[in-house]
């Protein structure tokens, strides 16, 4: 289906030039006289490195993967979302594991690596949608730079703790063994992590 | 003068042009220079944005972001001066100096103040004396000779796209150069003569030529705009869109190219300011002093510079071909009206 685009007849005035240029120049210029009485932080120019923008709800920006209380993953290495993703930025390697327990059901499967790499993925949210577990969001953190490809390699720790601190919960360290299989929390105490590293 | 000229064993005159050559030159360079502060600052304001500020001098004054000059200056100092292996070398080297020196020297014509007598010796404003018989007809040839400073950079490039950005920019510079030149030929017959000193004097008599010739002012106007590649027409270069012909230049040798930009623009503004707006001329005082001659000069020339950046801020580039229909299908004839109004209108005894 078309769209009818109506063609403006312009008037000889508009035509020569003249005209039409003297207005856009009043117009900037207005807006140089308006620029001299406004200070610098009343204007439209959002400073970056000190001054940050807010972003809405829905940014897509970098991935975190989420924990349950406990800080146990909620990803079952379902590989739903390295299927949908796009750009083929996720690899995940599946690692079994028997010991039942009470916070994520009845799962039987882990990540042992989850990779995304940073410079190939498009920010599209393709894996939060296909996620089965809401165990993969897109927050809206932003500031993704790097000076090697390497360290644009993003693993599992790397995405877990993203919004560790922001969220209140312990931010958890590569090295440490995560509570993959934890216990009942006591009687008594809600879920708390064991042992905030 | 005279002391200074039994001591260095030189003649007065030759101590005077010396003086007026380096004044001329420094004040070229220095307002080039500052230009490219009002440029960035200036497009800041016109656009609502806030243009330089992270360089701060002794990590403390803003300044208006003037401090950004001498980082710029640093910066353009300790670069790596990178030249391509395929280049020509030895044009690759020359290019910078060729777009330089015709823009620096088209100033030189320019009177810049009223012309005094001081203990019997007449003192001229402008590096070349009035009737040394060349008059305005010198830069007009010099912005003819800027050419090839563009391509020769764009030869030498050996760059099929730095090639095609000089194309346009010479085409662009040619034929804008016709109606440019019939322009100010209109303002040759009513003054009768084409040295800058006589067309000041005949405007001080008879009003501005900007009253005077509307119609030749906008033609010169946007004529000038062509010849030294200012937006609405730089083909040449075009920054971020379009590859032009300094692509292959870098650290001081694309600074010398884009501060002959800078130097292009003033003789045109001081060209303008000249022809059209009554030189040194301050209006309603035929007796002013020399000094406020130079300031009514400097008001002007600023003004128009002002206008330079005013107008790249305010209107997009147009397109090739829109370009090319302007100068030829339009300034041109309208150029020729102009000339053929004037002619008759002098057959009949107007002034």
């Amino acid at each position: 289906m078309g769209v009818i685009v109506k063609k403006v007849e312009l008037s000889w005035l508009d035509r020569s030039y003249v005209w039409p240029i003297a207005q856009g120049m009043l117009i900037t210029f207005r807006h140089f006289l308006k620029q001299i009485a406004t200070p610098t932080s009343k204007r439209f120019t959002i400073q970056y490195p000190d001054m940050k923008k807010t972003l809405p709800a829905g940014y897509r920006g970098l991935h975190e993967l989420k924990r349950f209380e406990d800080g146990a993953i909620k990803c079952v290495a379902c590989f739903m979302c390295q299927e949908a993703c796009p750009a083929r930025c996720i690899s995940i390697e599946a690692e079994e594991f028997s010991e039942l327990n009470f916070t994520q059901g009845f799962e039987e499967k882990r990540p042992a690596a989850f990779k995304i790499d940073m410079l190939r993925c498009i920010y599209c949210g393709m894996c939060e949608e296909a996620c089965p577990k809401d165990a993969i969001w897109l927050r809206n953190e932003y500031e993704l730079a790097a000076y090697d490809r390497v360290s644009m390699n993003f693993g599992k720790w790397d995405l877990i703790n993203t919004y560790a601190e922001a969220d209140g919960k312990a931010r958890l360290t590569q090295g440490q063994e995560s509570p993959a299989t934890p216990s009942r929390p006591a009687s008594g105490q809600s879920g708390q992590p064991s042992d905030p590293a | 003068m005279e002391s200074v000229a039994h001591l260095t064993g030189l003649s007065a005159v030759t101590i005077w042009t010396l003086l007026k050559v380096l004044i001329v030159f420094s004040a070229v360079m220095g307002i080039g220079s500052l230009w490219t502060w009002v440029e960035r600052r200036g497009s800041a304001m016109l656009q609502d944005r806030i243009g330089p500020n992270r360089a701060l001098l002794f990590g403390r004054w803003q300044l208006l972001g003037l401090p950004q000059l001498v980082a710029d200056g640093i910066k353009f100092f300790f670069k790596e001066d990178q030249v391509p292996p395929h280049v020509t070398k030895s044009l690759f080297w020359l290019a910078p100096v060729l777009a330089f020196v015709p823009a620096l020297i088209g100033f030189a014509i320019i009177p810049f103040g009223r012309s005094f007598t001081y203990q019997g010796m007449p003192y001229h404003l402008s590096v070349l004396e009035p009737g040394n018989g060349m008059g305005m007809l010198f830069p007009l040839a010099i912005g003819a000779v800027a050419v090839y400073g563009i391509l020769v950079a764009a030869w030498s490039s050996n760059n099929k796209w730095a090639i095609l950005g000089g194309m346009r920019a010479s085409a662009q510079m040619v034929s804008y150069e016709i109606a440019l030149g019939l322009a100010v030929l209109a303002i040759f017959m009513r003054v009768g003569g084409y040295d800058p000193s006589e067309i000041i004097k005949d405007q001080m008599a008879g009003g501005w030529y900007f009253w005077r010739q509307p119609l030749g002012f906008l033609v010169f106007f946007t004529c000038m705009f062509a010849e030294s590649n200012r937006l609405p027409f730089d083909f040449a270069e075009g920054e971020a869109e379009i590859v032009g012909f300094h692509n292959e230049y870098g650290s001081m040798k694309f600074a010398l190219i884009a501060l002959s930009e800078y130097a292009h623009m003033i003789s045109a503004s001081g060209l303008i300011t000249t022809l059209y707006l009554g030189g040194w001329s301050v209006p309603f005082m035929p007796e002013a002093p020399v000094l406020l001659t130079i300031l009514s000069f400097l008001v002007k020339l600023l003004f128009l510079l002002w206008v330079f950046v005013w107008v790249r801020w305010t209107l997009p580039r147009f397109r090739y071909d829109q370009l090319m229909f302007l100068g030829w299908k339009v300034l041109l004839p309208l150029s020729m009206v102009n000339l053929i109004w004037n002619a008759w209108w002098m057959t009949r005894g107007g002034i």
